[in-house]
């Protein structure tokens, strides 16, 4: 696929690596902020590859994690309903809630589907105007103009069927609450490249100036992933600490500004609960006023749910780099793909569930139950 | 946030003002929301897309200077691996790489 | 019944906490295995069941026989490739064919769901025959159920064979041996690819066709050619990953994968892209994996590249001692990783 798999010519990628060997001087400590960033790392052995030179934290870049669990519930509470068809992407449908999952709501008898895009979602609340259509419009800044325009056009169409649970993160305030944390190892960031393709890089540039870090663009391919932790060993060196683009030819300094503008159409900027984390302020987004009609939590009134998180799940401590999910006492035997305690065993994209499903067997001391 | 796929754009639609497009994808073919791409993509283009919607328009003179460099790179590598085996050198030559949209090496 | 073995992690597998069935209790992965060592073999239990490959050995007098049984429930019934008709005969024949046994007859059992058009209907039975008398084997017998409109999703078959089994080749799911060779004859996820792009609600116009083929050529060319057969799986539901990782439970070995000699064709490999999906588990109809000693590994290749359906026919990766039970992956960069059971079905994600 054309500007896809020459970014995993493996030969640039082992030079790239030796590269990153030879520039570093001592060990550096990166953060990257996205899950498929995350998934890239570990399905590739990246980490395995830079062990010494270059320690990966991974971060609270899967939006499907860190969606508060009160959203979940109340997702679970609107899939339940007779009168509702429940659509979400893929990745929503294992997350634990309070006590079950969007699966096991569809196995008592839930209308839960799978869709690949919101518009599919609403596509189906015009053929089916009988039934109340709900979207589950997760995700970080990437998502949000797919989110913003689906309830856009609901609005320009006239559809009354069509309403979205909200539940959007966004980076910026991420990252700054991690730089805050006293215990805070992260010296660089990788920042994600298809939140910057849409938002550009201006909201970075105040952040590597005030903390005095490297943060670089970049992409999803190994080549990129290393070419952009290169360019951060590089500025670490020579002790710079300013926004630098992988991910060119992708990303532009201003983003994709009619995104952001539908964005800013449709959503404003609210305080956000980050599950395992807890509330970080102005991190999320929600419906303005003008779109309130679309709003789910509005319209079936499930806005007061009460949460009931497993004490043991360390996802907060995972996300915030803290802990690195081999050592979480639950890791493989309480906690696993099978039976989460919390959602980064769940997603794909999940610190603990790539750890899991992918490297356990490079861990040093394997806590998983053998046969 | 991630899941976004560079396709190429071979139809152009419009659904009564609302700009949508075939793009395709290495063979797999799907109906993508071109609204926030509008202005800048013709057909031939590529564009990034996630969940239906073309997010941003791949740059490919940027793609392909950027893809040279570092190809480049890799091979000057290898010839450096192999005239320090010759002849070692006090640390190694950096490249003069060229500035431009946020690439300052 | 498709043969599951115990995943390595934890054997017998307890039962997740779920008090209904899910959608992934069908997928083939862990969900699966826990289903049908924890409910079904503690109910069933017995020798020629407890197998677990791809058909039951049963003896008769001085001959060995090989029963074995399908669903299908594939939704959309017409793909590009095939239907639910030909893919219930390929896919009991060829679980007869992976124990190395000569398929003998099929029966065919249909549930109807109210409201069904005949025209359909006649489409997909027309189908079927077709694919048996292709492959020369007979439907000797059959029932019919109609159930009402909203229990079935359109039709439910199926497909039980008998078959033969070879005098000496008889590969098994233990069979596979440190050193050995894993070999695929053909090109991967072509069938679950197909199948999700003609889903509804996902829009895809594709290229990619099911692979959904009977075997029994292959088979026949493999145990003509005196090579020592260890293993032959068709991995169907849950892909080459889920057969391998079953392969090496059963036969307490590890095995080694390289990513770059993965056949996987490039329209295939955009749809996984664009979906999130990884090849190695999705589901494949028209293909088998060939376990067989280094020794034998040329002579496997030579035989199943003589015909059609082997042409892309190569060798993925090798057996190893340990650890036992573990399928592991080396990348085109030359790291590692794991490839594991899945829960349940791989989902389409945005992450």
């Amino acid at each position: 696929m054309k500007y896809l798999s020459e970014y995993r010519d493996p030969a640039i990628a082992r030079a790239l690596i030796e590269r990153i060997r030879r520039t570093a001087t001592r060990p550096w400590t990166l953060m990257e902020v996205c899950g498929g960033q995350t998934h890239t790392i570990v399905r590739q052995g990246l980490d395995e590859l830079l062990d010494g030179a270059v320690e990966m934290i991974h971060g609270p870049g899967c939006p499907v994690c860190v969606t508060p669990l009160e959203q979940i519930d109340k997702a679970l509470a609107l899939a339940a309903r007779p009168d509702v068809i429940f659509t979400s992407f893929g990745d929503m449908l294992r997350v634990p809630g309070s006590d079950c999952d969007l699966q096991q709501v569809r196995a008592r008898g839930g209308a839960v589907r799978v869709v690949y895009s919101p518009l599919d979602a609403l596509e189906l609340a015009r053929r089916t105007p009988d039934k109340e259509v709900v979207f589950f419009a997760v995700g970080f800044e990437t998502t949000a103009p797919a989110n913003a325009m689906a309830v856009w056009r609901a609005r320009e169409l006239g559809v009354r069927n069509f309403s979205v649970l909200v539940s959007h993160v966004t980076v910026p305030p991420a990252i700054t609450a991690i730089l805050n944390a006293p215990d805070n190892r992260v010296q660089g960031f990788l920042a994600a490249g298809h939140v910057c393709a849409v938002m550009g890089w201006t909201e970075y540039e105040p952040i590597a100036e005030q903390y005095r870090v490297p943060i670089v663009v970049t992409g999803f391919e190994p080549m990129d992933i290393l070419e952009g932790m290169l360019m951060a060993v590089d500025q670490l060196e020579s002790g710079r600490h300013v926004v630098e683009n992988q991910y060119v030819r992708s990303v532009r300094r201003e983003g994709t500004v009619p995104a952001r503008e539908r964005v800013e159409d449709v959503f404003e900027l609210a305080d956000r609960n980050w599950r395992g984390i807890g509330e970080i302020p102005m991190s999320g987004l929600r419906l303005r006023k003008e779109f309130m009609e679309f709003d789910a939590e509005r319209k079936f009134g499930v806005a007061g749910i009460t949460v009931n998180e497993p004490a043991e799940c360390r996802a907060g401590d995972v996300l915030t780099g803290r802990l690195k999910p081999p050592k979480c006492g639950a890791f493989g035997t309480r906690c696993t793909p099978e039976h989460p305690l919390g959602a980064l065993m769940v997603s794909a994209e999940g610190a603990c569930a790539a750890y899991y499903n992918l490297a356990r067997h490079r861990m040093a001391e394997p806590q998983e139950v053998t046969a | 946030m991630c899941l976004g796929i560079p396709g190429r754009v071979v139809e152009l639609h419009n659904d009564g003002g609302f700009p949508t497009g075939l793009v395709d994808f290495g063979g797999v073919r799907r109906e993508v929301c071109l609204a926030y791409v509008a202005g800048e993509v013709a057909l031939g283009d590529y564009v990034i897309v996630h969940v239906g919607f073309a997010i941003s328009k791949v740059d490919e003179a940027e793609a392909k200077r950027t893809f040279e460099v570092l190809r480049e790179m890799s091979r000057l590598d290898e010839l450096e691996w192999i005239a320090d085996a010759i002849e070692p050198s006090p640390g190694e030559p950096r490249d003069a790489l060229s500035a431009g949209n946020g690439r300052p090496r | 019944m498709t043969a599951i073995a115990q995943s390595g992690l934890a054997c017998p597998m307890p039962l997740p906490t779920a008090d209904r069935v899910q959608l992934g209790h069908g997928s083939g992965g862990k969900l699966s295995a826990a289903l049908i060592g924890g409910l079904f073999m503690r109910q069933l239990d017995n020798p020629a069941l407890a197998q677990m490959g791809d058909g039951a050995v049963v003896t008769a007098g001085a001959t060995d026989l090989v029963v074995s049984t399908d669903s299908f429930v594939v939704s959309p019934l017409e793909f590009p490739g095939g239907d639910i008709g030909s893919l219930a005969v390929h896919g009991t024949l060829n679980d007869v064919a992976m124990m190395g046994a000569r398929p003998l007859c099929l029966t065919a059992g249909f549930v109807l769901e109210e409201g069904l058009p005949m025209a359909t209907l006649e489409r997909i039975v027309a189908s079927m025959a077709q694919a048996a008398r292709l492959a020369g084997i007979p439907i000797v017998a059959g029932d019919t159920k109609v159930v009402e409109r909203g229990k079935a999703d359109g039709l439910y078959v199926n497909t039980t064979g008998i078959g033969l089994l070879h005098p000496h080749c008889r590969p098994g799911p233990r069979g596979a041996r440190a050193g050995d060779v894993v070999i695929v004859s053909g090109a991967l996820a072509r069938h679950g690819m197909a199948i999700m792009a003609a889903r509804e609600g996902f829009n895809f116009e594709s290229t990619i066709t099911s692979d959904s083929a009977c075997l029994v050529p292959l088979v026949d060319l493999l145990t003509a050619s005196g090579v020592e057969v260890h293993v032959l799986r068709d991995p169907t539901r849950g892909g080459v990953a889920s057969a391998l990782n079953e392969i090496a439970a059963a036969s307490h070995v590890a095995m080694v994968l390289e990513e770059e000699a993965l056949p996987v064709p490039d329209n295939v490999r955009a749809a996984c892209e664009m979906l999130g999906f990884d090849p190695l588990y999705v589901a494949n109809e028209g293909v088998m994996l060939a376990i067989v000693p280094a020794s034998d590994a040329a002579r496997t290749l030579d035989a199943l590249r003589s015909h059609p359906l082997g042409r892309d026919a190569v060798s993925i990766g090798r057996v190893t001692g340990s650890p036992p039970g573990t399928v592991i992956l080396r990348t085109a960069l030359g790291g590692t990783r794991i490839v594991d059971l899945l829960p349940g079905d791989q989902l389409p994600r945005i992450c």
